[in-house]
């Protein structure tokens, strides 16, 4: 095979090709501003590896404090704190019972089972699924006033967008404060904090899902002879489904986490209970709410795949 | 039949107005194949639009079988395109998390007629897709992907059919599976077709009657024989 001769009259790209431009001072001077803004964080963090150093041992001996962790409060029927009156069949199958042992069960399930671990991990699911629906029930609309291409007027659009990114900048911990003073400790008021920061997220992220879908869709489906509902039943719904369904099961699995923190301040679910075995440093029943909510949450996580592998 | 008076398109572009239709007079009869050809930027596309009443012209009036429809709201446009026009894409625009079929019965569902089921499945054996119905339009080649558009397009019953561009991403053997199609249906139903072709063997191969856009204005109008090499020039502007 001959060897490719070169030819010196052919222009080179290379040599015709700009070179790459100089970086300017201003490039240098917004570097060492950078350095300068890391470091003041830095400092302002507090960050000292020192101390970090000598604290591990200390980690170490909390870790130890919760081995083996104490599964006790769920697996002994003590902690349940079943009445006298009722067994355990009574409270679980729903027959009808005597006017006091019904009473008395609904007062278990009330007030009891709760405080449970079981209970406790059941209401933090509760919460989050209640939270999440009704956190949907009003981003759908709302998604579609905040999008450029579906808002009714301009000034809708921008006084939605303006509320939900004033509203999204509260923390679901401060809601929840909020929450408790209003209708009182308990899962309602979880719920509700719940509810209104994922409306506020879910509610931008539908918008933009809008915002991205195919234009030339929904010229097609105008072009059949539909109206502006028609339009975004058949030509917008269907290309944000995915995103809407997907947006959906992951806020899911954050309101769980979320929930378990919510917890701390006396807005129900199991964060409550883990915050009381750690203040009466009870390590090891602690350790056992922590694993009972990774396991939890690791199952949500699966389920929730498992559902958008199926329909997204 | 389709008339136009007058009817222009000026949009702003920058700080420049500038014409992309000048004033154009014209009637299409009905039942026939006219092609629309032209080089790019020459308003085609904004002629099928205006057509569709899916833009509005900045002057003039067009009137689909004696109604104006420059005068129509929304929703008087939207009942008109429903009952007397379909509209072909170059790239299909299919809803893609629905199947084939799914996609045809869209006007059905949207004008709430009945024996929508039936029809569907006829009009993709029409357009040979029966085996495809389920598939969704990722599933599909862009042929077959076309096929589908026109068959709910056809779903709607059209007087009129709109294409723009209809074959420009397609090969040659499937452009002229799609047009084929096209050219049955309008003869055997009646329906009068516009459609904006790129090539001239394509133009030349299926329609009866040709307009020749350059620049916006109308250079060549007449039946297909009629369309010569020296007007093939005039209207891709060719002197060489």
């Amino acid at each position: 095979m001959p060897e490719p001769t070169h030819q010196p009259n052919l222009p080179d790209i290379l040599l015709e090709a700009p070179t790459p431009p100089r970086r300017s001072r201003s490039f240098y001077a917004s570097l060492l501003l950078a350095v300068l803004v890391l470091g003041w964080s830095i400092h302002g963090a507090k960050i000292r590896p020192g101390e970090l150093l000598d604290g591990i041992p200390q980690i170490f001996l909390t870790l130890g404090r919760m081995f083996p962790p104490d599964f006790s409060k769920i697996t002994e029927s003590k902690n349940y704190f079943l009445p006298d009156t009722l067994s355990w069949r009574d409270l679980l199958v729903p027959l009808p019972l005597a006017d006091e042992q019904a009473r008395t069960r609904q007062r278990w399930w009330d007030n009891t089972f709760p405080q449970t671990v079981i209970g406790a991990t059941l209401e933090t699911v509760q919460m989050a699924l209640a939270g999440t629906f009704l956190a949907l029930l009003v981003a759908f609309p709302v998604g579609f006033l905040a999008a450029r291409n579906t808002t009714p007027h301009r000034f809708v659009y921008y006084g939605v967008r303006t509320f939900l990114n004033l509203v999204r900048t509260i923390p679901d911990l401060a809601l929840g404060l909020l929450f408790v003073a209003a209708v009182g400790l308990g899962a309602f008021a979880g719920t509700l904090a719940l509810a209104v920061h994922t409306a506020t997220v879910l509610g931008k992220l539908l918008s933009e899902s809008v915002e991205n879908i195919d234009e030339g869709v929904v010229e097609a489906i105008r072009a059949t002879g539909a109206g502006y509902t028609q339009i975004l039943s058949f030509a917008v719904l269907p290309q944000i489904l995915p995103d809407l369904i997907s947006f959906t099961l992951y806020r899911l699995e954050t309101n769980i986490r979320a929930a378990s923190v919510l917890g701390l301040i006396g807005a129900g679910g199991i964060g409550y209970l883990m915050n009381t075995s750690f203040r009466t440093f009870q390590y090891q029943e602690a350790a056992a709410i922590v694993l009972v909510l990774i396991a939890l949450v690791m199952l949500v996580d699966y389920l929730s795949s498992r559902l958008r592998a199926r329909v997204v | 039949m389709i008339e136009l008076r007058g009817v222009s398109k000026t949009v702003q572009s920058g700080d420049h107005p500038l014409t992309i239709l000048h004033p154009l007079d014209y009637a299409i009869p009905s039942g026939q194949f006219v092609a629309v050809v032209g080089p790019s930027g020459s308003g085609k596309s904004t002629l099928l639009g205006l057509l569709a009443g899916l833009d509005a012209p900045t002057t003039g009036e067009i009137r689909i079988d004696g109604v104006d429809i420059t005068q129509l709201t929304e929703d008087g446009l939207a009942k008109l395109r429903g009952e007397k026009i379909g509209f072909v894409f170059q790239f299909f625009h299919l809803v893609p998390s629905l199947t084939a079929f799914e996609n045809v019965l869209i006007p059905m569902e949207i004008s709430g007629r009945r024996d929508a089921v039936p029809r569907a499945r006829q009009l993709l054996e029409e357009v040979g897709l029966t085996e495809r119905a389920h598939h969704y339009p990722s599933q599909l080649s862009g042929g077959e992907q076309q096929r589908v558009a026109i068959a709910r397009t056809l779903m709607q019953q059209p007087a009129i059919i709109l294409a723009d561009e209809p074959v420009s991403s397609l090969d040659p053997r499937l452009s002229r599976v799609v047009l084929d199609i096209l050219k049955r249906v309008c003869r055997e139903d009646g329906i009068t077709a516009v459609v904006s072709l790129h090539t001239l063997e394509l133009t030349r191969g299926y329609s009866d009657r040709v307009i020749g856009l350059q620049q916006g204005r109308i250079v060549f109008d007449g039946p297909t024989p009629q369309l010569s090499d020296a007007a093939v020039d005039a209207i891709y502007h060719r002197h060489d």
